[in-house]
């Protein structure tokens, strides 16, 4: 399937690996259909791109790269919407916020996405039991960036990307 | 917006799925309980509304390509190295 994109011109996606968000996402509640793409493997910034309106993306990370000790608590009722069967198919991204003046970026840590790569279904949460933020600075905290983060990467690259 | 007046115990209907249980108050707090289905999403209201003003904000990120993208990480990994 060919993908008009403001962004990214004209992608082909495989209709196999689009994400279907259960609900949406907050303020976008009308786009369904989402596709993860990787541009480099060298930045760990992903693009979470609409398939229903090509204007729309949003630049998202695993959240485990800056902030490794991110204990979100998934309820029972979003397990059972998303279908999960075994949490390994289970990944979670957070949507990051870049403000080029004053230059900021930040990551919602308070709403990740959760992803059952397996069924492809996805679902932004709001952790309401956790004082998580929703702005989490990037740059503020110290993240040491070994090998075995791209090598995890890779593993969820390959789940999740297109 | 509909109006009504419930006991403690008592419970509202809204639709087929949804019952809302008025359990506890304790001076300016009320403690409720909802019943839905699990398709339905509940949120305080305050909190929905901040974590869409962040999706949207997070999505006029629109002007910035691919290499501004890669600079962007080349300056955090940076920052990384200095601490």
């Amino acid at each position: 399937m060919r993908l008009s994109t403001t962004r990214f011109g004209n992608i082909d996606i495989d209709e196999s690996r689009t994400i279907l968000m259960k609900a949406g996402i907050l303020g976008f509640e009308h786009l369904k259909r989402y596709v993860f793409l990787l541009q480099d493997k060298e930045i760990l910034f992903w693009w979470f791109q609409s398939v229903d309106d090509g204007s729309v993306a949003f630049v998202v990370i695993n959240p485990f790269v800056i902030k490794p000790d991110y204990k979100p608590i998934i309820q029972h009722n979003n397990v059972e919407l998303l279908e999960v069967e075994s949490p390994e198919d289970v990944f979670l991204m957070s949507i990051v916020t870049i403000r080029s003046d004053p230059f900021k970026v930040t990551a919602n840590l308070k709403a990740p996405i959760v992803i059952n790569s397996k069924k492809r279904l996805a679902k932004q949460l709001i952790l309401d039991k956790s004082d998580y933020p929703i702005q989490y600075s990037i740059m503020d905290n110290k993240v040491i960036l070994g090998e075995e983060f791209y090598k995890k990467e890779e593993i969820i690259a390959s789940a999740l990307a297109i | 917006m509909l109006i009504l007046t419930r006991k403690l115990g008592e419970t509202i209907r809204i639709a087929d799925e949804i019952k809302v249980t008025f359990l506890e108050i304790k001076g300016k707090q009320v403690r409720i309980g909802i019943d839905a289905p699990k398709h339905i999403a509940i949120h305080r209201e305050e909190v929905y509304q901040m974590i869409q003003k962040q999706n949207i904000l997070a999505a006029e990120y629109d002007s910035l390509g691919d290499k501004k993208l890669s600079h962007i990480w080349n300056r955090l990994i940076k920052e990384k190295e200095k601490i």
